[in-house]
């Protein structure tokens, strides 16, 4: 046995990312990981890297049990992790990010020996049977032979478990189809794979073992030729109808919003729905799906190669989000911290701030503008000690959300557009934002919300539409969607 | 968070006390220092960097830098002062130079959106174009107007206060009243804590950050205005140097280098202090090259101030 992990419990505030999960790998295992988002896959790993240490439960490595392992000790134990976004050095050459911090030494000291260098390369290269030349500067490469690069790295480190997350969903078929053999590879050198992926074809075409996850906890360990992909899939979801959020039945009125062939080159094609008024229309896909992309397409944040948005049946110019913001448009984005927040700026000027662009003259009126928060705060019940002084990253994280959405509802848009409303955002704080939806539909409004999370998608959307590679494949019905068939269209199976 | 304790969470407060601590040493040692001719001194002193810093605080606040506002000076006052010698009366003169400066700042900022490169960089290297320019077409020599516009820097209202600090204060008002009243304001905040945030919001971020250049070349221009009719003389060099200690009187009152903070109370106590330090030196007779390592000194201290406050404001 190489690996195993014991009876790991790893808590973050009240949430527990993983409760009492074993986990074992052999030499020449590949173990893949499946559940959905959040199901505690990533912690699992991480806990064998060291990156995070779990609350109780033991690690053993190669025979010895440790407690609290370091990133830099699961290094030395030969424990690897291929990112999906590769950790390489873009202007150096294949060979130099092999010896990258480990470079073959010339004669004179400080020196490096590119000759001998790329040689090595080459010779550890062909072991494999990648083709990839040595010389080539990293920025070249494509994102396969960058995630090749990683794992040749891992190995010429001495690699003994490597791990791969998620490692095809940037992948062609073709290169998909190289790295199944190099890790095959790998395999007959005795190298223990953890291989997590959302496409369930690829672990049943490449594991020995799979372990399903769903909410923190394991629904067991099968050799992959004693189950099938149904049980699989319904092993994955089904849930506590407690996670589901009722909400009341609406008759959605007229078509309010069209959007007719919407594309970007390589990341959207030809995606054409219609939303009416007090309607919301759920989209859900794996990620990469290109759900977050469609949304910029639609707010003007990315330009558009074709297409065209319809609101109350007249076309609208979106070329920016400034247009968008003018067309009646907004959109409540994923990364708040990133994409929404003025962290040092008072919750005033957070909330006013779109209102104020669209509506108010050059000078404002601050009483008026306080008077106008004060009743958003309220609204919303957004817990702030005094909102002319206080900034919004002083708030918690469900408050900064509710600041956000409250940013938009000052606005007085028809078309709300909500990329993972409740991510990252504690449960009371969820139900209130849910509600809010609800009650921005019963006034009208369109509604286009991207999710992750399969139960909100369930519950919140009227109808829902599935992306995958760019396309909107299906747009289907609520009433008799369950998670599990909804994950199949995802995946497309 | 109590109301009552907010005026002592401010660092134009501190900068304040210190002012009147210095004041008060400075006027022990040296009772001269109290005279109203050299408060008038040091006050006419401020004037000039009051405008420029004014602008800069504008400017940092939005996230940008424009550190060729002293070159900008040095060939709009050239400018004026050639066309004053040339007899052109001082109001076409004046407007012809504010309004080079004017172009002098949108150049930088037009320049910085058109290339998507920092102002800093850009007008870094416009120092050397303006300076450049001037020099060719002054050939380097001094452009003196002595006695033909000097009733700007030498005017005091009531005998007592300099219309050159007057007019430092409505700059200052000016900043003020955008910064805390106006769309522009918010604006200028918003872009400078989250550039990303606020083009999502709808905000228009290259033309908005051309406004900001744009008001800032015309308190330079003013500034450029005021310093030639107190020296009474322009060279290509004059204002050289100025863009620093603009930045660092902003840092001093307590506007961050990243910007999305800051207020314009903080700069004004800021320049005073830099004016004060120097007069004081001076007064006490200190070797005036000091005074450069006590300024620097002074943007050290003032940062590790904010520092330390903003960390106790975290815990």
């Amino acid at each position: 046995m190489l690996a195993s992990i014991r009876n790991a419990t790893k808590i973050y505030g009240q949430h527990k990312a993983l409760n009492n999960v074993s986990f074992e790998l052999a030499e020449g295992e590949v173990h893949c990981l499946v559940g959905e988002n959040g199901a505690g896959k990533s912690t699992l790993t991480k806990i064998l890297s060291g990156a995070i240490t779990p609350e109780s439960g033991s690690i053993v490595i190669n025979g010895a049990e440790y407690k609290g392992l370091t990133p830099r000790q699961a290094i030395e134990l030969g424990v690897s992790t291929v990112y999906q976004e590769a950790e390489l050095i873009e202007s150096l050459t294949v060979a130099d990010n092999i010896f990258l911090g480990d470079e073959r030494r010339a004669r004179f000291p400080l020196v490096v020996d590119a000759r001998l260098q790329n040689a090595e390369a080459r010779d550890l290269i062909r072991s494999l049977h990648l083709n990839l030349r040595e010389d080539v500067v990293v920025e070249s490469l494509s994102a396969a032979q960058k995630q090749m690069l990683q794992i040749v790295k891992a190995f010429y480190r001495d690699a003994k478990i490597i791990i791969m997350d998620e490692p095809t969903s940037s992948l062609g078929l073709e290169e998909t189809n190289s790295l199944m053999g190099l890790i095959r590879d790998l395999k007959g050198k005795g190298i223990g794979i953890i291989y997590i992926s959302h496409y369930l074809e690829e672990i049943f075409e490449i594991g020995d073992t799979i372990t399903i996850l769903k909410d923190g906890e394991s629904m067991g360990t099968v050799p992959i030729g004693q189950i099938d992909m149904d049980t699989v899939i319904h092993k994955m979801v089904g849930r506590d109808a407690s996670l589901f959020y009722t909400k009341e039945e609406m008759t959605p009125g007229p078509v309010q919003v069209e959007l007719r062939h919407l594309g970007r080159h390589g990341v959207v094609e030809d995606v054409s729905f219609e939303v009416r008024e007090g309607e919301i229309f759920g989209i859900g896909g794996l990620v990469g799906s290109g759900r977050s992309e469609l949304l910029s397409l639609i707010f003007g944040a990315d330009r558009r190669d074709s297409g065209e948005i319809l609101i109350g049946g007249r076309p609208v110019r979106v070329r920016s989000p400034h247009d968008a913001v003018a067309a009646g448009i907004c959109l409540i984005t994923e990364d708040r911290k990133k994409l929404a927040m003025f962290a040092p700026r008072s919750v005033t000027e957070n909330i006013a701030i779109v209102h104020n662009e669209r509506y108010e003259p050059p000078v404002l009126n601050l009483a008026r503008e306080r008077r106008r928060v004060r009743g958003m705060v309220e609204r919303l019940s957004i817990a702030v000690t005094d909102q002319d002084t206080q900034t919004i990253s002083e708030l918690s994280g469900g408050n900064q959300q509710k600041a956000v959405i409250g940013r938009w509802l000052l606005s007085d848009a028809r078309l709300y557009i909500f990329d993972e409303p409740t991510k990252g955002v504690d449960v009371g704080a969820r139900s209130e934002i849910f509600r809010l939806m609800v009650e921005l539909a019963k006034a009208g409004k369109s509604i286009i919300m991207v999710s992750s999370d399969m139960p909100e998608l369930i519950s919140m959307s009227d109808r829902i539409g599935v992306m995958r590679e760019g396309r909107l494949t299906h747009v289907l019905d609520r009433h008799g969607i369950t998670e599990e068939k909804l994950i199949k269209y995802f995946i497309g199976v | 968070m109590q109301r009552t304790g907010a005026i002592f969470r401010e660092q134009w407060f501190f900068l304040l006390l210190v002012e009147a601590a210095l004041a008060i040493v400075t006027g022990l040692m040296n009772p001269r220092f109290f005279g109203l001719n050299n408060i008038e001194n040091i006050l006419e002193q401020v004037s000039v960097l009051g405008l420029v810093a004014a602008g800069a605080t504008l400017l940092m606040i939005s996230g940008n830098f424009d550190i060729s506002v002293g070159a900008n000076i040095g060939i709009s006052a050239c400018v004026m002062a050639i066309l004053m010698k040339a007899g052109y009366g001082y109001v076409p003169s004046v407007i012809v130079g504010i309004l080079l400066a004017t172009f002098n700042a949108f150049f930088v900022g037009a320049s910085s959106i058109l290339f998507k490169a920092p102002s800093f960089i850009i007008s870094l290297a416009c120092i050397g174009i303006f300076r450049g320019i001037a020099l060719a077409f002054t050939k380097g020599v001094l452009q003196l107007i002595y006695g033909k516009f000097e009733f700007l820097g030498t005017k005091r209202f009531f005998n007592i206060i300099p219309l050159l600090f007057v007019i430092s204060i409505a700059g200052y008002l000016i900043i003020h009243f955008i910064l805390k009243y106006m769309k522009l304001g918010r604006r200028a905040f918003a872009i400078g804590s989250n550039v990303q945030a606020s083009y999502l919001a709808g905000i228009p971020i290259n033309l908005n950050k051309l406004v900001f250049f744009i008001i800032n070349g015309l308190l330079v221009g003013t500034a450029a205005t005021l310093l030639l009719s107190r020296i009474g003389a322009a060279q290509p060099s004059t204002g050289s140097g100025i863009e620093l200690q603009a930045i660092g009187a902003v840092v001093i009152g307590g506007t961050p280098m990243t910007g999305g903070r800051g207020k314009i109370i903080g700069t004004f106590f800021g320049v005073l202090l830099t004016g004060i330090i120097s007069n004081a030196l001076n007064m006490l007779q200190v070797n005036p090259y000091f005074q450069d390592v006590a300024i620097g000194a002074l943007i050290i201290v003032s940062l590790a101030v904010s520092a330390f406050s903003q960390r106790g404001q975290r815990a």
